[in-house]
């Protein structure tokens, strides 16, 4: 029975991940600096296994290829976008850790709390960012669920199995908080390394010879998907352009990436790491290769399909234990981060918003333990509304893709324009956010360009009007 | 570490701010709007379409632009 073979090397890999993170951290004490930012000790080498861990999603694992499969060229942008990312993490990342080593601070509404000097706009931010945090959460949901249901070779309908796993999951990342979810990057790196290195060159060799002859036969055959297409279309060169740069922007901005910069020992550490960490965006080439690839052999997927791609090729040609680790890399791309986004959503409920606002649990030991149980709390509704409105969360996310960056300004802000009041960076967060979510649902093109582009400028135009006529609180 | 005060140290002589600002807007630059100047698959190099090598080069590049700036800053 060989969706049982592939399927118990998935749940072997899963819980085994579990079990070596939690031996990682069986002998810490558990603060909430502790539980949330991982005592801000970490060196270079585990940041970078943290932050690898929690930046390659499920959508790179599943999306990229998918994105190359229907598209080809444009998908490039994952590498471009990430890339640029660092550079700007190089500046801003260490910058941000000193603002939270200086004021113990442990979350994202936290920085913009004490910068701008107000708890409003710390609840503000806190109550958006979980908002826009809970709905990637079951994105990760889908995406495991369709590799449970390939690893299963379509016997079962795998959604009891993405419960389980989840709520597994929960547990872990309420027993060993950051830490744990930097332990679980460990494996979860070095086994996706694995599978994108098969996925990326393996299937190519075995099907075309190299990849070379891979390259040949597209040539021959989608030359159209080697480019990208002219400017002013969707997926053409400007939106390329215009994409890339935007991501890049929105890329250090999430909630979850706080936490991470927060863990670091030292700003040097966190420069280290933005030198590094382009060299893992390599491996979104091979995903585009894996994508092409899968685009040859089994022709002819459309919608959502496309995102199982590469994984249906591996699925038919390949035996079920080579399934069952690249299935099993892509279920730890799932819950790895999901564990990070979790402790993210659940800290800045219980820091900014149940403890600065109401007063609720403001002891280390109480904050400790009430972040945890919203740790449960929070996967259980995100378990919910995943399992009663998938198709609103494909709508949800486009809060969060377009919603982040929308935070860029004001973190810039705090650092280069001393003027910048809460009034400018909260109503031009504000603005931003609603201008350019109606703009991507409606897939509005500017000039070809990316439409966040245009809620960004409005953005800054706002936080530069509105801070120029209020006062900045206390200053 | 050599981190503690170093995020917010004063702007460094402006000669070394114009060659850092250079070495990032680089890259920046390559992997965005410069593709406009590459998008095509001939010469291929290894087999490989110019415009996947050309990115793929400065994702490489990248790393040494960057450890670069941080000499440059005497942070190593």
């Amino acid at each position: 029975m060989s969706g049982l073979t592939a399927l118990t090397i998935v749940a072997v890999i899963v819980f085994g991940t579990m079990g070596f993170a939690l031996l990682g951290v069986r002998r810490v004490q558990m603060s909430p600096e502790q539980y949330i930012v991982g005592g801000r000790s970490f060196g270079t080498i585990f940041l970078w296994v943290l932050q690898a861990g929690e930046i390659y999603t499920t959508f790179t694992f599943l999306g990229i290829a998918g994105f190359a499969y229907s598209l080809g060229a444009p998908a490039l942008y994952v590498m471009a976008y990430g890339t640029i990312a660092y550079i700007i993490a190089y500046f801003l990342a260490p910058a941000v850790w000193q603002v939270g080593k200086d004021n113990n601070l442990l979350t994202n509404a936290d920085f913009f709390e004490t910068r701008y000097n107000s708890r409003a706009l710390g609840v503000g931010v806190a109550l958006l960012s979980f908002a826009m945090v809970v709905p990637y959460v079951t994105i990760q949901l889908s995406g495991l669920q369709i590799l449970l249901r390939i690893a299963g070779y379509g016997a079962y309908n795998a959604t009891a199995a993405v419960i389980v796993g989840f709520l597994v999951m929960a547990l872990f990342v309420f027993t060993a908080g950051l830490r744990g979810t930097a332990w679980a990057s460990v494996v979860k790196d070095i086994l996706v390394l694995a599978a994108v290195l098969f996925a990326g060159m393996a299937i190519p060799v075995h099907f075309f010879g190299s990849l070379r002859g891979l390259f040949d036969d597209l040539v021959a055959a989608h030359p159209q998907m080697l480019t990208l297409p002219p400017a002013g279309v969707f997926h053409g060169t400007l939106w390329y352009a215009s994409t890339v740069l935007l991501s890049a922007l929105g890329f250090y901005v999430g909630p979850q990436t706080f936490n991470s910069v927060y863990s670091a020992r030292s700003g040097d550490a966190l420069r280290r790491n933005a030198v590094f960490l382009p060299f893992y965006q390599i491996l979104a080439s091979l995903m585009v290769f894996a994508g092409l690839s899968a685009m040859l052999i089994t022709p002819g997927l459309t919608g959502p399909a496309v995102d199982q791609s590469f994984l249906l090729v591996v699925q038919r040609y390949f035996p079920s234990w080579i399934l069952g680790i690249v299935a099993g890399a892509g279920a730890l791309a799932a819950l790895v981060p999901a564990s990070a986004l979790l402790l993210a959503a659940s800290s800045v409920i219980v820091k900014n918003v149940l403890g600065d606002a109401f007063g609720v649990a403001t002891s280390d030991r109480s904050r400790t333990l009430l972040t945890r149980i919203v740790v449960i709390v929070v996967a259980v509704l995100a378990l919910g509304i995943w399992m009663i409105a998938q198709k609103t969360v494909v709508e949800l996310l486009l809060l969060y893709y377009n919603g982040i960056t929308q935070f860029f300004p004001g973190v810039v802000a705090a650092f280069v324009w001393k003027r910048a009041t809460a009034w400018g960076v909260g109503l031009g967060i504000l603005t931003g956010v609603g201008v350019a979510v109606p703009m991507a649902a409606l897939n509005i093109l500017p000039f070809g360009m990316n439409a966040g582009f245009v809620a960004l400028l409005v953005n800054v135009v706002v936080l530069v009007l509105v801070s120029l006529v209020t006062k900045r609180a206390g200053a | 570490m050599a981190g503690k005060c170093a995020a917010m140290r004063p702007a460094p002589p402006s000669g070394a701010f114009l060659l850092r600002t250079l070495l990032a807007a680089t890259p920046i630059f390559a992997l965005s709007f410069g593709v406009l100047l590459v998008n095509r698959i001939e010469p291929r190099l290894f087999g490989f379409p110019f415009l996947f090598c050309w990115i793929a080069a400065w994702v490489l590049l990248t790393p040494a632009f960057l450890w670069t700036i941080g000499r440059v800053e005497k942070r190593w």
